[in-house]
């Protein structure tokens, strides 16, 4: 089955007096357990796409599947549910509560679909240890690096083991060493869990990372090549 | 419990603000238990100094007489009813009483007083006036030919103890009556206007001058407790087989206590919901801050699948919070300013005159109750609380896309 | 010179374009400050209004702003302590002014008896036309007549008293008083009126008689027991009382109503504490919210000041420019509450029915209409007391800002 499907999808946005086109009549299939990279410079569309595809955003026409579900005919609480169970996200920056630590973080998400207590706990320090952060459950956002954030951040959206993670620029605030030990860490999880990424990104190192590569501009796919994909060098 | 921790944290990203706003609500709150016992300090004490006087707190009258009160319409056997009252009413003190219009006469003054006829041995227990005598003594005989006076009559009248004084009137029967008593005491309540007319003769006597048999106007009830009225009544009526007569509480006799009462309570409920709204407005202004500037954190909280539902579960959470602390801390300092001055008593300066309107001392004790501990500071959790709706809507209208984008 | 009023120029756009960047916020607070400054007006007029109503009708009964006795005749009202009437300096006082009306009366205690029952009472003699004077409305007649002169034969009944004697217009009542040799006096009067009375305890407390009946009944010559006086203001009664006990001369006691009333005086003096109390409480209610805005106001702005400072803003005018901007939202909340108030009560001008509670009020001396005054003296004071607390409570949040240090507070997020 296919994990994202989308059909003709198109978006405009309105700044002041001008039209911006976001996507232009943009189809896209994405395999199960695929690792795509979106790239293209910035209002190209990669963001507007993302957005589309985790319901985040409704496109003014075209189709999205994602899975089974139709996301474009879904109302605002199946969309959450949706995004609550079957997509994790990842974004730029700033994306942990300030006020809660690192395991309470990733508990929260938890917390919200039912999940008791002691399973949340045990959770939670697993997935920490996954991502390599097992002794820092107790610190607060801000006692962490960048790097780190983010990969309490990716540990948030893989908690609840969605078949679908899309990250927006996700090592944009990273320094080089951070942000190949970020992609090294969506590599295992592809290869080892079998969730699909869709990585939205203009970096060069993330692109060279990604098996399938789609350009966009000005909101078209401009081209969809394979490549061999240093995240991917295992299968 | 996360959301709770949750909550709790967020608010004390600004204590400042947040101190603020909770002490916005315990001043209201102390400031609110600590008036609201005063006033219901206030009303009892009026209740009772009104009442202990003369009123008590149930009469058997005729029933015509509280709204005529006339003559003719009298209680027969009113000395009977009273001990039977007594006898079934331990804890409560019952005397009869009768009232008659006429002229006081002294050697050289006459005035037109109104004569009560009262039991010497249980008028003391339905009134403080028997233990207001100034000079002399209080009535002792129920059938002697005496009297004692308010003080300003006495002095209007030009007696003192042991003169004699002529009444003049007429009786149940539309007789002529009239008697000599000799004056055995003088009584001083501090009120001009009842000092100016009182005239009290033993009933025994009062009731053979005036030609009532053994008729009175008043069977008059003094029960230990305010909240003893309503159950007292019943009782009272349950023996009561005479269709001309009536039962009466406080109210009934004297309308205007409750309605003086209800029109203080009412201006001073006005002016509390203003405070409680005032609350509420700083209520609101942090809340609607606190959303406004987190608009980035919950975007991303609603991109991980969190319904604004959930998200206003959170603001109001965060209110409840404050709110209850408010609550605990401001009814807990109002307590303790109430029980301060429980112990010591409020003076307050230039208000004797419209105390002794009432009957009151010069002092003023509240009453703290839970009614007056808990009533205003539940208002403002309330307050508070619908404060926090608008701020929680919000959140309902937030793109999570454009949520995310502000800063 | 010049640069001067340049910079205030600007730090005053400033100051108001700040207050706007965060217009919801400053609504709240506007409307928390208009809702306050609202109450306090409203709250002092009702009052005021309340008050006034209780010293009118207490000195409507009493009548008159100042009265003059025999210095006896307050403690025992009889006939014995009577007086002369004015002559010579004080008749010539009385008829200057800014005394506005004045009348002799009889006032003695007396019984008044039907053929069903008798009651005590205060018995007036009077000259009709000086009691309207003073204050008397022939409306409240409701049956009848007033008296028409000094030397009317009839006698004017409460309405209570009417029912309290079984009696009505046109019967014949007998009015008993004692005459000047001590004798009971009596006499048989017809009922020429009955008058109501706001407060239903003055229907019962009292009957009007020609003064020439009564003096001839209790064969007291010309001789009156008070001369009641107005000025029509019974604020402005200490200008001039003075002047009149001096003409009245010493073996004559002349009072203004604080001292025959002092419980009105006594809740006249409270009044003006208890406005006071209730503006300080509604603002320091406010107050938390005020200091709150500003606390806001300030710290979400560190970067901007510390680059102000940078560029060598001195920390006195950014303390300025804060408290600038507290004025300016004390000054729009006052104006706009001041006007709401004012707005309010406009249509209330002709008094509020309150007579639900009528009895209630009776005991405190109120009638059962409530007639709001507005007095600016109260708008001066509640606007004065805010806007001084307001800008007090605002020094805080300016003094912390002025302390920032421009380097740090540059490098903060």
């Amino acid at each position: 089955m296919a994990a994202v499907r989308c059909r003709a999808l198109s978006k405009c946005f309105v700044q002041g007096e001008q039209v911006i086109t976001g996507l232009d009549d943009v189809s896209l299939d994405i395999a199960e357990g695929e690792f795509v990279g979106l790239c293209g410079p910035s209002g190209s569309g990669k963001t507007t796409l993302l957005n589309a595809l985790g319901g985040l955003d409704t496109p003014d026409s075209g189709e999205i599947e994602i899975g089974d579900l139709r996301v474009d005919l879904l109302g605002k609480g199946a969309l959450a549910e949706m995004r609550l169970h079957r997509i994790g996200f990842v974004f730029q920056a700033y994306n942990l509560i300030p006020v809660l630590s690192a395991r309470e973080n990733i508990e929260f998400v938890m917390q919200v679909q039912g999940v008791p207590a002691q399973e949340r706990k045990a959770r939670s320090l697993a997935i920490l240890e996954e991502v390599g952060l097992a002794d820092h459950e107790d610190r607060l956002p801000a006692q962490l690096s960048g790097g780190q954030q983010q990969r309490v951040a990716v540990a948030r959206a893989i908690v609840s083991q969605p078949t679908l993670v899309l990250a927006d620029e996700p090592t944009a605030n990273l320094d080089s060493h951070s942000a190949d030990q970020l992609m090294d860490l969506f590599g295992v999880l592809n290869r080892e869990r079998g969730i699909t990424f869709v990585i939205a990104t203009h970096d060069a190192r993330v692109m060279a990372y990604c098996r399938r590569l789609v350009r966009l501009l000005d909101g078209k796919i401009v081209s969809d090549e394979r490549q061999p994909g240093q995240g991917q060098t295992a299968a | 419990m996360l959301s709770l921790r949750l909550a709790w944290r967020n608010l004390w990203r600004h204590r400042r603000r947040t101190w603020l706003t909770v002490s916005a609500m315990i001043f209201c709150n102390a400031l609110l238990v600590a008036m609201n016992s005063m006033q219901f300090g206030s009303y009892r004490m009026m209740i009772d100094g009104t009442l202990s006087l003369l009123t008590g707190h149930v009469q058997v009258q005729h029933k015509h007489y509280n709204d005529e009160p006339r003559m003719r319409y009298v209680v027969p056997h009113g000395a009977a009813l009273a001990t039977q009252l007594r006898g079934v009413l331990p804890d409560s003190a019952v005397a009869a009483r009768a009232v008659a219009f006429g002229l006081a006469s002294s050697e050289q003054r006459s005035f037109g007083v109104q004569f009560f006829g009262v039991e010497p041995a249980q008028e003391p227990g339905v009134s403080t006036l028997p233990g207001l005598v100034k000079a002399g003594r209080y009535l002792q005989d129920s059938n002697a030919a005496e009297a004692v006076l308010g003080s300003v009559l006495a002095r209007n009248l030009k007696v003192t103890v042991g003169d004699e004084l002529t009444l003049l009137g007429s009786g149940l029967d539309s007789s002529f009556a009239a008697g000599v008593v000799s004056v055995v005491g003088i009584l001083e309540s501090g009120m001009t206007d009842l000092d100016r007319n009182l005239a009290q003769l033993p009933l025994g006597y009062f009731q053979a001058t005036f030609a009532m048999n053994d008729a009175v106007h008043q069977v008059v009830i003094k029960v230990p407790e305010l909240s003893a009225v309503a159950p007292v009544k019943s009782q009272v009526e349950a023996l009561i087989h005479n269709p001309d007569l009536t039962v009466l509480d406080w109210d009934q006799l004297q309308p205007g206590l409750r309605q003086s009462i209800q029109v203080d309570l009412a201006s001073s409920l006005l002016i509390y919901s203003i405070l409680v709204v005032l609350v509420a407005f700083s209520v609101l202004n942090t809340q609607l801050m606190s959303v406004l500037e987190r608009t980035r954190e919950f975007g991303v909280m609603m991109a991980l699948g969190l319904r604004p539902g959930r998200l206003g579960q959170l603001v109001l959470l965060e209110t409840g919070i404050m709110s209850f602390l408010g609550f605990l801390f401001g009814a807990a300092l109002g307590i303790v300013i109430t029980l301060y001055f429980q112990h010591t008593g409020i003076y307050i300066p230039g208000m004797e005159e419209a105390m002794s309107r009432y009957n009151l001392p010069g002092r003023l004790y509240p009453e703290l109750s839970i009614l007056s501990a808990l009533a205003g500071p539940a208002a403002v959790f309330v307050g508070g609380m619908l404060a926090a709706i608008y701020p929680a809507l919000r959140l309902f209208r937030l793109q999570p896309v454009a949520a995310m984008r502000a800063v | 010179m010049r640069s001067l009023g340049t910079q205030f120029t600007i730090a005053t756009t400033l100051a108001w374009r700040n207050l706007w960047r965060n217009h919801r916020r400053t609504l709240v607070m506007l409307a928390a400050i208009v809702v306050g400054v609202w109450a306090m007006i409203l709250f002092g007029a009702l009052m005021r209004g309340m008050l006034d109503e209780m010293v009118r009708g207490g000195l409507n009964s009493l009548p008159g702003e100042v009265q003059i006795h025999n210095p006896q005749y307050r403690d025992d009202p009889s006939i014995e302590n009577s007086m002369a009437p004015p002559a010579g300096e004080l008749l010539a006082s009385l008829d200057r002014a800014p005394i506005t009306a004045w009348t002799a009366r009889i006032k003695v205690p007396g019984m008044l008896a039907s053929e069903r029952d008798n009651r005590g009472l205060m018995l007036l003699g009077v000259d009709p036309a000086g009691e309207v004077a003073l204050g008397f409305d022939p409306k409240d007649i409701v049956e009848g007549r007033f008296l028409e002169s000094a030397s009317d034969r009839g006698i004017v009944i409460g309405r209570r008293m009417a029912e309290r004697l079984e009696t009505e217009l046109g019967k014949r009542v007998v009015v008993m008083s004692q005459d000047l040799n001590n004798e009971v006096a009596d006499r048989g009067v017809r009922v020429v009126g009955i008058f109501r009375a706001r407060l239903q305890a003055d229907e019962e407390s009292r009957a009007w008689l020609g003064r020439d009946a009564m003096q001839e009944l209790l064969g007291a010559g010309d001789a009156v027991s008070e001369i009641a006086v107005t000025g029509n203001d019974y604020k402005a009664v200490d200008d001039w009382w003075q002047g009149l006990a001096e003409s009245a001369g010493p073996e004559l006691e002349t009072l203004p109503w604080q001292q025959l009333q002092p419980f009105l005086d006594s809740m006249f003096r409270a009044q003006g504490s208890v406005n006071a109390v209730l503006t300080v409480i509604i603002f320091l209610a406010l107050s938390f919210g005020l200091v709150n805005t500003l606390v806001m106001a300030v710290f979400e702005r560190v970067r901007e000041i510390g680059l102000m400072m940078a560029l060598g803003m001195k920390p006195a005018s950014v303390m300025y420019q804060v408290l600038l901007e507290s004025l300016y939202l004390l000054a729009l909340g006052l104006i706009i509450g001041n006007v709401l108030a004012v707005a309010t009560l406009w249509p209330m001008r002709n008094g509020i029915d309150i007579s639900v509670v009528g009895e209630g009020l009776e005991m405190a001396g109120m009638g059962s209409t409530l007639y709001p005054v507005l007095a600016w003296q109260d708008m001066l004071g509640s606007t004065l007391i805010v806007l001084i607390l307001g800008l007090l409570a605002s020094l805080l949040p300016a003094w912390r800002a002025s302390r920032l240090d421009p380097v740090q507070a540059l490098t903060r997020n």
